[in-house]
């Protein structure tokens, strides 16, 4: 049943998460998806505050324009991802939210003026930078958290006072995804650029670099990160791990305190891709405008694809050669936390790692659930340890008192209860309105 | 192609995707286990356990079926859509019954757990509290012994009745029946072999051996088997020291009998009524060895369904002891 292989991913209870979707991933290259004709930017792309439009209908705008920014610190700005004329800023279906936010339209012209660029760095003259205007930088490309959180990462990366551990999750841990792992053969010299530059934001005593590669199967990005001093750490194969809190602790042995974040315990935790873009920003001027991202169907297999921030779901598939309408399901991020959405029209986001698209003949597993048999597996697989049957059970009676008792409120909503279940139950539903009622 | 309005996805929580593990799985892999102590059964009681095993089997089967169209008649929808698990059921019926028990209580006690410890209890309540197979068997139990007496409440056990347990003599001379009969001393028959008493307990070796792979195989919940054994055999060595007799037999009577060792592997483990948290299960275990050797004690042999079913009306509460800790709350449960 275990089988120990780059694309079973062990996890707790001894089950395996079967990742052989993506094989093959790695070594698809990148191919850029050529801009669209409308782009659809959201001005809430990330954890915290919205932004407000600092353009309108009408508007001329140029690539890596500023179009949306907040004076909030628990914020980032957003950037126009195509040069073109604004159309409308209006309500549309946000993808992770789940309900309509508002949205720049913008039309991609053809003889836009060049794009704009912010104020670069020198790369080898880091250490004589002042770091607020690094820090600065970060925030003003609009840089979150690229694993899929979408934290503002100038926030994280502000956080010197209590951090003495940086970490770089490279372990691309959900099964559908292999951008990231495309990203360091692609890319080492951007990534360790931007693991220094965080490192210098940081001044951690330790830089950590967490991956389920093998040693060896990156020499370039190996050979430059032995170079900046920092440590490869060559983690088993698993999904869970792939969470913050987890990693902190398959890293370091140190669990983060209920209702705390790793930097609590000295910890900061950024996502490969985060570095990309931080280098980006900082030694290119370039704005977080695209990003690589992971297409997977049936008909294609894997495909790494660039792909412009705002780009409707649409035009990634029929660049893919995939034609949107036949398809039943449509999802964004991971193919276990992430979210279905209601048309092609949808775009991507700053997050958006992957796009899942399941045909008429790949039914939802989970279609016909079953009464629950009480075998416990969603407990044995928690890697949080709480107990998704049991909070079930009091989700249902709408028992607060237990599901505060039974920790609900500490699922990470990683989907693996439900991947497991014999029943084929959506544990996953039960525990997120329980979440829900226990903060109430 | 159509417009983008014209496409609308359908709308799905996540996960989108599923390990494959299904119910159907489990109860086959499980009934596929338990076939092991039935052929062992079968070889050892010889064509009376076939039959027993068969009748259980075949009963579970006709009353699936009576309730599966039925329901598809009445309501368009079903409660149990493959016999997978009316397999099982008439499986574990036909295993816990004692080989010298008449036919008719095996088909009558397969009925009763289909109809109305399985069906009813789960429509009634909407999950099973008690073990469907245990809940028959001690409905059936108690009828009989209302109706005509003990010997038959103990299932045509009568010679039960006069053994001694408590003292060194009584105990050898209860445990003296087994000598010889297969061809085997009675501490080796006990664990070996036999041709007396529960049938799915005719080979107490087979049944650890599955049982084993079982709780490997398919997770079965193993610190209820576990923390079972321990009490048993932790109390067969008491008894033994103060009553001076076998500390072997005891330890192979106590534990290799089909009520002890089938029951504690593929009856107490039984998912739905048993607890989750692992405290729960070490208690629910620990409380069914004593439970079941004191029973064992007082002649009431294979009575340990009598406990398992009192415990199961305890899970409830036993759920809330015992849970372990979760991540990021340092010890605080």
């Amino acid at each position: 049943m275990a089988r120990r292989d780059r694309y079973h991913f062990k996890e707790a209870g001894g089950f395996v998460v079967d990742a052989t979707i993506k094989r093959g991933g790695e070594d698809a290259a990148f191919e850029i998806v050529p801009d669209p004709e409308v782009c659809v930017i959201f001005l809430k792309q990330h954890v915290g505050a919205p932004v407000q439009p600092l353009v309108g209908a009408g508007d001329t705008v140029v690539e890596g324009q500023k179009i949306g920014d907040s004076d909030e610190a628990m914020s980032v700005p957003v950037h126009a991802p195509v040069g073109g004329k604004v159309l409308r800023i209006v309500d549309a279906y946000h993808p992770v939210a789940g309900v309509p936010a508002p949205a720049v339209f913008i039309e991609r012209s053809e003889d836009a003026a060049l794009p704009v660029r912010l104020p670069a760095f020198e790369p080898g003259a880091l250490d004589d930078t002042d770091r607020s205007e690094l820090l600065a930088g970060v925030r003003e490309a609009g840089i979150v958290g690229l694993g899929g959180a979408a934290f503002p990462a100038h926030v994280k990366l502000g956080m010197r006072d209590k951090v003495t551990r940086l970490v770089i999750n490279a372990k691309e841990s959900d099964p559908n995804v292999a951008c990231d792992v495309r990203l360091k053969r692609e890319k080492p010299a951007d990534i360790v650029a931007g693991i220094q530059a965080m490192a210098r934001l940081l001044g951690p005593n330790e830089i950590v670099f967490a991956t389920r590669a093998e040693p060896g199967a990156f020499p370039e990005l190996e050979a430059r990160l032995a170079r900046a001093g920092v440590t490869v750490a060559h983690i088993r194969p698993s999904y869970s791990v792939g969470s913050d809190k987890l990693l902190v602790k398959e890293l370091f042995g140190l669990e983060v305190p209920c209702g705390s974040y790793p930097p609590d315990v000295g910890v900061v935790v950024h996502n490969v891709f985060t570095a990309y873009a931080v280098a980006r920003a900082l030694f290119a001027g370039e704005p977080l405008v695209s990003r690589g991202l992971t297409l997977i169907s049936r008909q294609t297999g894997p495909l790494n694809l660039w792909v412009k921030v705002g780009t409707p779901l649409r035009h990634v598939l029929m660049h893919a050669g995939l034609d949107p309408t036949v398809y039943d399901r449509l999802a964004i991020a991971s193919m276990l936390m992430g979210q279905s959405v209601p048309n092609p029209d949808v775009p991507t986001l700053k997050a958006t790692a992957g796009i899942c698209a399941f045909g008429p003949d790949e039914p939802s597993p989970y279609a016909k659930q079953l009464p629950c048999i009480r075998c416990g597996y969603c407990n044995l697989v928690c890697p949080v340890g709480i107990y998704p049957v049991l909070i079930m059970e009091a989700e249902k009676r709408g028992d607060v008192r237990r599901m505060k008792k039974l920790h609900a409120e500490d699922c990470i909503d990683c989907g693996l209860c439900s991947y497991v279940c014999p029943s084929a139950i959506k544990l996953t539903g039960h525990l997120r309105r329980a979440i829900r009622a226990v903060r109430q | 192609m159509k417009h983008s309005a014209e496409v609308q996805y359908k709308m799905e929580l996540s996960p989108h995707v599923h390990s494959g593990i299904t119910k159907d799985a489990l109860m086959l892999k499980t009934f596929a286990l338990m076939c092991v102590p039935a052929v062992a059964a079968v070889f050892a009681m010889g064509t009376g356990a076939l039959v027993h095993i068969a009748l259980a089997v075949g009963t579970s089967l006709v009353c699936h079926f009576l309730v599966y169209f039925a329901e598809l008649h009445a309501t368009g929808s079903t409660s149990y859509p493959t016999p997978a698990s009316p397999l099982v059921a008439g499986m574990i019926v036909g295993l816990s019954m004692p080989i010298a028990a008449p036919y008719y209580a095996t088909a009558a006690v397969a009925a009763l757990t289909m109809l109305l410890f399985k069906w009813l209890q789960g429509r009634v309540f909407g999950r099973k509290y008690i073990n469907p197979a245990a809940a028959s068997k001690v409905l059936l139990l108690v009828t009989f012994t209302l109706l005509a007496g003990l010997s038959e409440g103990l299932l045509f056990h009568p010679h039960h009745l006069r053994l001694d347990m408590w003292t060194a003599a009584g105990f050898d001379r209860a445990i003296s029946f087994y000598d010889g009969r297969v061809g085997l001393p009675a501490i080796e028959s006990l664990i070996l072999w036999k041709d007396h008493g529960w049938i799915g307990g005719a080979s107490g070796l087979a049944v650890l051996a599955v049982g084993i792979g079982a709780v490997l195989w398919l997770k079965l919940k193993w610190r209820i088997v576990m923390s079972l054994m321990v009490v048993m055999g932790t109390l067969s060595v008491l008894m033994a020291l103060i009553t001076g007799g076998s500390l072997a037999g005891r330890l192979a009577f106590h534990l290799f009998t089909g009520s002890v060792i089938f029951m504690g592997f593929f009856m107490a483990t039984e998912p739905q009524s048993t607890p989750l948290t692992e405290g729960g299960q070490y208690v629910f275990g620990a409380a069914l060895g004593l439970g079941t050797f004191f029973l064992q004690q007082l002649n009431v042999l294979g009575g340990s369904i009598l406990v398992l079913v009192a415990l199961n009306l305890l899970t409830p509460q036993l759920d809330r002891i015992g849970m372990h800790r979760s991540y990021g709350h340092g010890g605080d449960r």
